[in-house]
């Protein structure tokens, strides 16, 4: 495996400084799972010097492959300006994604905000799998703006629950909020119930709180700076019950829920 | 395209293809790059950093991007000398290229214990010490910043094994010169110039630190100037040893400029993490200099500034 030049096939701008960017020349990732990751750079020589880690959204039988990013830096910003034709080198796929659906499981997939991705991703592919019912996407963000992809969202047919914190669209309050609602809801299935998230760290450590506490299943897909996404800068240190550290991008970035530490500093809830 | 151009290099102790090496930290224990990289195509490799036990590195965050650069305080996490033996070397052994093992200690009886462990291991081409280290029984100075500490470092390494040995120097001195005389003096076969800036960056919002430890060592294209003076102004100095240089190296024409300043081999590092592949692909570049340039050998260019 090495980096593998792909272009620009298309560059979608949406709201609130969201932007889906589709590559083409992406046939190495055909074979990818739900929660693997790409290490993107454009042609920026030393400004930005590394290159930046994505989950990958979309991996199309056309060689095709979509991420869904928001600016947030210097290398989110170049991205969302990358013009059609121009060339991104990607290496991946890389790390390991989520469990595979299944038809003894019930899934939760709970995103926040910009961590949509490969629970989308999941969830198309479950769908296609003919397990369209055996899970459910709950969605949160700050704003109603902070919700994208809506109407590809509703042609999954996957049932979906969305949150903002403001209220301006579905469910007032966090995601958590809803989880415990569904959470409860899904108990009476009589299935075994996991939970698929990908979010802020804060969300996650709530995710991973409740998980803990109802004594289910959690599958948690965590966001490190790193700076190579193969195993050897080791910037991606996160620390674990099972070892001092573990490092996102070879061991994760979906970890099992019940070996990461929750940092006290981030307050279970906030 | 000429094919009769010479890559080969002695330099150190040791007898490489090609002038171009993989830097400690920047290329972990080799295998990582296994399907990423040939390592047949390379000069040579140096290892992680080994301590006598294992380590398991500093808080996060533990990297950031600077400009042209980034920042680490990974904290020289590494699996020790036996998970070494155990568990690295037997992959080392096969890999197809020169082995350095980079080490350090805490205090000179660790550096002198890792040094004759390591030494002694079957596939261990040479030693690398990193003496960029709080010296602990000496309030915590680096070994590698003060003459006199590191000519008694050195000496005790050397009494201990035959394998080359190199000294990787630490930048943050006001006489790298010095320093490097004190190896020499030590008995040490090569240098390898130089490990990390020590640096810092801030996060405006959070007026906090940008990496846990405060302090970190600066790597990239923005040490690139440095690492060249500090080469060339060993190499200009007469110290007698032989230099592999480090520092930003991105292409084959920031080699060209090392061999230059002076230095027989060079290393290369973050641009590892940038592209895992670059190492192998850097000969080419370097082909097409010597081709246009008349020049057969490698070695003809190392040291060959043009001062007037």
């Amino acid at each position: 495996m090495r980096y593998f030049q792909t272009r620009v096939s298309e560059n979608r701008s949406l709201e609130g400084g969201y932007f889906v960017l589709t590559l083409s020349g992406c046939e190495a990732l055909k074979a990818s799972k739900p929660g693997q990751f790409v290490m993107v750079r454009g042609e920026w020589e030393r400004d930005p010097l590394l290159p930046r880690a994505f989950s990958l959204m979309t991996v199309g039988g056309d060689g095709t492959a979509e991420i869904l990013a928001k600016v947030v830096g210097t290398g989110t910003s170049l991205l969302s300006r990358a013009a059609l034709g121009e060339t991104v080198q990607v290496l991946g796929p890389l790390g390991h994604g989520f469990p595979e659906p299944s038809v003894d499981c019930f899934d939760l997939l709970v995103a926040g905000g910009v961590g949509l991705p490969p629970l989308l991703m999941q969830a198309e592919a479950a769908a296609a799998a003919g397990l369209a019912s055996q899970s459910e996407l709950l969605y949160g963000g700050r704003r109603a703006v902070d919700i994208v992809l809506g109407e590809r969202l509703l042609q999954i047919g996957t049932a979906i629950h969305i949150s903002t914190e403001d209220g301006s669209k579905g469910h007032k309050g966090r995601i958590t909020e809803v989880l415990l609602q569904r959470l409860q809801a899904a108990k009476k299935l009589g299935k075994k119930v996991r939970i698929l998230s990908c979010g802020p760290n804060p969300m996650l450590h709530a995710v991973g709180a409740i998980a803990e506490a109802e004594g289910i299943e959690s599958h948690l897909s965590l966001e490190e700076v790193m700076a190579c996404g193969i195993g050897v800068c080791l910037g991606c240190a996160i620390p674990a019950k099972s070892r001092p550290f573990r490092y996102v991008c070879k061991d994760g970035p979906v970890f099992d829920g019940a070996d990461l530490v929750y940092e006290t500093k981030l307050k279970i809830g906030t | 395209m000429n094919d009769n151009i010479n890559f080969k290099v002695e330099s150190g102790g040791l007898s490489f293809q090609n002038p171009i090496l993989t830097a400690s930290g920047t290329f972990g224990y080799g295998k990582e790059f296994e399907g990423l990289l040939d390592l047949r195509c390379i000069g040579g490799l140096v290892t992680k950093g080994i301590s006598p036990k294992p380590r398991y590195g500093n808080p996060t965050p533990r990297i950031c991007e600077t400009a042209s650069g980034m920042i680490n305080s990974i904290g020289l996490e590494n699996v020790g000398v036996e998970g070494f033996r155990t568990e690295k070397l037997p992959y080392l052994k096969i890999c197809g290229t020169r082995v350095l093992v980079n080490f350090f200690g805490a205090t000179i009886d660790e550096y002198v214990g890792c040094a004759e462990s390591l030494g002694a291991m079957d596939g261990v081409d040479g030693l690398e010490m990193n003496v960029s280290c709080p010296n602990i029984k000496a309030g915590g100075i680096e070994f590698g910043t003060e003459p006199s500490v590191l000519v008694d470092l050195v000496r005790a390494c050397r009494a201990v094994t035959r394998k080359p040995l190199w000294i990787k120097l630490t930048p943050n001195t006001s006489n790298i010169v010095a320093l490097a005389r004190a190896c020499a003096d030590g008995g040490a076969d090569g240098l390898s110039v130089i490990n990390t800036v020590t640096a810092m960056a801030i996060d405006i919002h959070t007026r906090r630190p940008k990496i846990a430890t405060t302090f970190g060592g600066l790597s990239g294209p923005a040490i690139k100037p440095i690492a060249l003076r500090m080469v060339h102004q060993i190499h200009r100095a007469g110290v007698g040893l032989p230099i592999s240089g480090i520092g930003g190296i991105q292409n084959a024409t920031d080699v060209i400029e090392f061999l230059l300043a002076g230095a027989s081999t060079v290393q290369i590092g973050t641009q590892s993490f940038i592209d895992p592949a670059v190492s192998g692909d850097l000969v080419e570049g370097l082909r097409e200099y010597c081709a246009t340039h008349g020049v057969s050998d490698i070695r003809e260019l190392v040291g060959a500034l043009r001062l007037s």
